[in-house]
């Protein structure tokens, strides 16, 4: 293994082992999540890709403790999240991982720095640190004279970015992106993808890519597919 | 907190509509709350204010002073129970009267005790208490309609009228919303048979009755009403709710006052509630990336608090400034830090009722939505 001036940590970001995630809607089953297996290392980039329904949004939901497994195990950053209750797993959303969803997500209400440090602030650590850490994430996303708008001062290329540093505020060790491009022409999906690249790179954190576009798997390190709720061997 | 400063910073007309509709429900109870204490004294001070530890009326007169009279054997047996410290008789009238300042005859009410006894006034605002025939307190209200110290008010009689000088004031001495005198119990008795010359006896219209040292008063009015037929004996402040010119006022006030406090619920209660929907996706994006359940509750309490104390500011200030600016007739009215301090008591904790359902609705966020294709907003 290569060793690294910062941060090598052998304990891999996420594994994912035979998880298992049923629906129940009236009398049906649905099984949204076979039997899925996954790991992802600590510094690794992996595009999950696969058609509509085929369960990508639920694995990811699973992996970042918004919702529980059916059935296996999950570990995040090793620690088993499976048996975490709500309380815990509130928590370690906030401190663990870095969200960026499908649809545009920031508070309309709060300004670009505003939506990064309420990150802190909902864990009791605002203040100042917390302003000059947004501040220099904005920088980096090349937000620098944005700061002070709210989102719908915002483009759609603008909002996505102020959402990677949101997602990256909190320094989390995973950071989970479902279709960060959808809403994004491909020029513009392009140059969020680099930066998606080069900011995960650059702190040697995992990352989980949610894509239906194939064209953007190129920005990952691994690819997986999943299909009907199982992730095919590569 | 920060987080609900933010977002009403940025909806400042939304919030200050909401803290001015505050702020006017604010006033108008204080306001009415004001109005009845001044209406309640103009019609009872002059009971509310002197010296009756208990009233003893006729029982016929259902507690209103002005239809009761007492009969001597009457008078004569409340003074021997048990448990019966002093008593006094005192008279009540209205009559016409002129005023060196008021070019019409108009009405005044005579409160008649014996200068040495009970049923006089409790405390003078200026001036002092009458020591011979003749001499009166006066309700201060009514001092520049002729009833300053000094002057001279005139009971128009049948042949001769009485002339009573005025040399004190009593603040909130009004009875029945008229100008009131205190005056010695001979004086009272003079000026009825100068109105009804032929008057033969003059009853008083209540006994006042002061309970011995460790005399319990409840059980006092009891016995009295038990060992003396046709009496009904009332505490001062019982005499001041059964009044009916009170009780009426009362009523119809307290109706218009629980509405008021009924509509800042509501008013208070949807708003926040509107508000919660309207904001639902964030606070599911935030609930989502991990904001405990505790964090957004405070921040609607906080905004909750925030728009109460504006709403506070601005309704007291109004309040203030409309009892200062428009004496409503003869009525003073004001109205007590208590009275306020529990008003504001009251609607913060309404508010907190009201706010229940946007809490709730806070509480019922399932941070999952969050991943909704186009599950939250910008
Ligand atoms: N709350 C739910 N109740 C019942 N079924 C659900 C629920 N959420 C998801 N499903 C089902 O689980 C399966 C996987 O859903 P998921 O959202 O993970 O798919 P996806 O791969 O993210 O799809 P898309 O590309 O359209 O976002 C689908 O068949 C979906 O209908
Ligand atoms: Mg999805």
């Amino acid at each position: 293994m290569p060793s690294s001036p910062t941060h090598v940590s052998p304990t891999p970001a996420v594994q994912l082992e035979s998880v298992r995630k049923v629906y129940q809607s009236g009398d049906d089953e649905v099984v949204a999540l076979g039997h899925a297996s996954l790991t992802v290392a600590s510094d690794e980039i992996v595009a999950l890709v696969g058609p509509s329904g085929s369960g990508k949004t639920t694995l990811l939901s699973i992996a970042g403790g918004l919702l529980r497994a059916s059935d296996g195990t999950v570990l995040v950053g090793g620690e088993d999240i499976t048996t975490y209750d709500q309380k815990q797993l509130t928590k370690f959303r906030g401190n663990n991982v870095g969200f960026v969803f499908q649809a545009v997500n920031l508070v309309p209400f709060l300004t670009a720095t505003e939506n990064l440090t309420v990150v802190a602030e909902m864990n009791g650590r605002g203040g100042s640190a917390a302003k000059q850490r947004a501040h220099a994430l904005l920088e980096q996303l090349g937000l620098g004279h944005r700061k002070r708008n709210l989102p719908d001062q915002l483009s759609g290329g603008e909002r996505q970015r102020v959402a990677i540093g949101r997602a990256l505020m909190n320094e989390p060790g995973l950071v989970l992106f479902d279709e960060p491009t959808s809403a994004l022409d491909s020029k513009l999906g392009v140059q969020v993808m680099e930066l998606i690249r080069s900011e995960i790179k650059g702190r040697q954190t995992a990352a989980i890519i949610v894509t239906h576009d194939t064209r953007m798997t190129e920005f990952a390190d691994r690819t997986v597919e999943i299909a009907d709720g199982e992730l095919l061997p590569t | 907190m920060q987080l609900a400063l933010r977002e009403m910073r940025r909806a400042k007309v939304r919030f200050g509509l909401l803290a001015s509709a505050v702020g006017l429900l604010v006033f108008l109870i204080l306001f009415q709350q004001a109005l009845l204490n001044g209406l309640t004294t103009d019609f009872v001070g002059a009971v509310d204010n002197s010296d009756n530890p208990i009233l003893v009326l006729n029982e016929q007169a259902r507690a209103n002073i002005e239809g009761s009279f007492l009969l001597p054997d009457q008078v004569a047996a409340i003074g021997e129970l048990d448990g019966v410290a002093a008593t006094s008789t005192v008279g009540e009238n209205t009559f016409t009267a002129t005023t060196p300042v008021e070019p019409e005859p108009l009405d005044v009410v005579l409160f008649g005790y014996p200068l040495d006894g009970l049923g006089g006034p409790t405390s003078l605002s200026s001036g002092r208490l009458p020591e011979a025939a003749r001499e009166g307190v006066a309700s201060a209200a009514d001092a520049g309609k002729g009833f300053a110290i000094g002057d001279t008010v005139t009971i128009v009689g049948e042949a001769e009228d009485v002339d009573i000088t005025i040399v004190g004031l009593a603040d909130e001495a009004r009875w029945s919303v008229a100008p009131t005198v205190f005056v010695s119990y001979d004086t009272f008795e003079e000026s009825i048979r100068a109105v009804n010359p032929d008057a033969r006896l003059v009853l008083p219209s209540f006994v006042s009755v002061q309970p011995a040292p460790g005399v319990d008063v409840d059980a006092l009015t009891d016995r009295i009403d038990q060992a003396v037929p046709g009496v009904e004996s009332l505490t001062r402040s019982e005499t001041i709710d059964q009044n009916p010119g009170v009780a009426g006022t009362r009523q119809s006030f307290n109706i218009i006052l629980t509405l008021a406090f009924l509509v800042v619920v509501i008013v208070v209660g949807f708003f926040f509630l509107i508000l919660t929907v309207q904001k639902s996706k964030s606070l599911t994006l935030l609930r989502a990336i991990g904001s405990p359940r505790s964090y957004l509750v405070k921040n609607l309490l906080a905004q909750i608090g925030l728009v109460l104390a504006l709403g506070f500011i601005i309704g007291v200030g109004l309040t203030v400034f409309a009892i200062g600016a428009a004496p409503i007739g003869d009525v003073s009215i004001s109205v007590s830090p208590r009275t306020i301090a529990t008003t504001l008591v009251g609607i913060a904790v309404l508010s907190v009722i009201g706010g229940i359902g946007a809490i709730r609705r806070v509480l019922g966020i399932d941070p999952i939505e969050a991943t909704e294709p186009g599950g939250q907003g910008t």
